[in-house]
């Protein structure tokens, strides 16, 4: 069988809608990582051990169940449960947001533990508060120094969103499995598909690295 | 609000089912995603242009889209060509495709941790290739391809869930088809999420004592990464 691209190609006005929705997802659920494992960092560095075992425990779940897992848990589970009535897409958002929380903890942590302890003792002996260490001397560094691990978190954000098509959020592979339902050219669709997700997903990583090269050119 | 677990318990042979085609999904496709890695890594680092290059376009490209794609484009194309093959099998294909490229780049990562020495001693000893890369280099990568190894594996075992799309019987399709007939979300969603968290524990405590075995210290942090 042969593939007839320019069949598909001037049907593909909803798939580039789509596309822009992925992307659209993948930012604010990277928004809401980023929230979440500031929040787990804090809370992994606190006083109390209880709070620490929680987080401890939160990770090892998100690390050791799949995504499409606790995106049904969430959707079908913690909505009912709480009372909320939430829709797809505030559902998958939130569900793809505490899962790359999880893992931006751990990346946020690597950061935090590459902060030379002279810092912390000359913010002390200038005699800041404790909010202020954080957030004006150590958070900014830490931050600045994974800018592109957390790129590179953003593709995995983007890579996770075609599970959000099983909670009927419409993204790209929503939008494209409804064009192949359509024009029965599953194999031509997928493949324009595939090759949108590609050209996200690589230019990103591709950034990321040449962030990455740029952060170690020019590292003390 | 009211749980039922007994509608869990009389369909548990449904999900013990889902959770034998899971751990069979596992084991067949993680051995063979290793010796597909192993190929493409030695492509990969090959002299040989058009090796190389195929073998960066194919890490790339499945590095780079999404493995629900993958297994769509496989489970809808491969018919079309006429390879009539079970969603099981299509499983086994997709998965195994998917992390030989994550192992690949693992190999490749380690190979360039051994020192070069090593290359150019066994070079100046006379050694072939093929057996020096056998004997002196890959006995030295354990350290650097077992913790990252391991997160690999996880996520293979963690993305076989996404098979229940493709009609493959494991363990999130058998949650659907307990919801299905016992209409109780909360109970099955909650018990395969529990499973799958046992199962990856244990898989988890089973590479620690690997590990231990080959004694690699600081195991624990490198699961941490994706």
């Amino acid at each position: 069988m042969d593939l007839q691209f320019l069949e598909i190609i001037p049907q593909m006005g909803p798939m580039l809608w789509g596309a822009l929705n992925t992307i659209y997802v993948g930012l604010l659920a990277c928004g809401v990582g980023l929230i979440i494992g500031t929040g787990l960092l804090f809370l992994r560095n606190s006083r109390f051990r209880l709070l620490r075992i929680l987080v401890g425990i939160y990770g090892s779940f998100i690390r050791g169940t799949p995504a499409l897992v606790q995106i049904l848990v969430l959707y079908f589970v913690l909505a009912p449960l709480t009372g909320l009535n939430i829709g797809p897409f505030t559902a998958g958002i939130l569900a793809i947001g505490f899962n790359s929380g999880a893992y931006v903890a751990e990346i946020l942590r690597g950061g935090l533990s590459r902060i030379p302890p002279g810092q912390w003792e000359a913010a002390r002996a200038l005699g800041l508060p404790d909010y202020k260490i954080w957030f004006k001397i150590i958070l900014p560094q830490v931050f600045y120094s994974v800018i592109p691990i957390l790129v590179g978190e953003f593709t995995m954000v983007i890579k996770l969103t075609p599970l959000l098509s099983t909670i009927t959020l419409v993204e790209l592979t929503r939008s494209s499995q409804m064009l192949y339902n359509e024009t029965f050219r599953p194999v031509e669709v997928l493949i324009l598909a595939a090759v949108i997700y590609f050209i996200i997903c690589f230019s990103i990583s591709q950034y990321g690295e040449h962030l990455q090269r740029r952060s170690v050119k020019y590292r003390l | 609000m009211t749980f039922d677990y007994m509608a869990i318990w009389n369909n548990r042979d449904i999900l013990i089912d889902g959770v034998l085609t899971t751990l069979l999904v596992s084991t067949i496709a993680i051995p063979i995603g290793i010796c597909i890695g192993i190929a493409i890594c030695m492509m990969r680092i090959s002299e040989n242009r058009l090796l190389r290059w195929s073998a960066i376009g194919y890490i790339e490209v499945i590095r780079n889209i999404p493995f629900l794609i993958l297994i769509f484009l496989v489970f809808y194309a491969l018919p079309f060509y006429g390879m009539r093959i079970s969603g099981l099998a299509t499983g086994f294909i997709c998965l195994s495709i998917y992390g030989g490229a994550y192992f690949a780049e693992i190999f490749r990562g380690g190979i360039q941790s051994v020192a070069t020495g090593q290359f150019d001693a066994s070079k100046a000893l006379g050694l072939k290739y093929s057996f020096y890369m056998r004997r002196v280099i890959f006995p030295q990568l354990y350290q650097y391809i077992i913790p990252p190894g391991t997160n690999i594996a996880l996520t293979m075992i963690k993305e076989s869930s996404l098979l229940s799309m493709i009609t493959v019987a494991e363990l999130t399709y058998a949650a659907h088809d307990v919801n299905g007939r016992t209409f109780t979300p909360i109970e099955t969603f909650t018990t395969i999420a529990l499973l799958y968290w046992l199962i990856s524990t244990l898989f988890l405590k089973l590479t620690h004592i690997l590990q231990v075995k080959f004694g690699i210290e600081d195991a624990q942090d490198g699961l941490a990464i994706r």
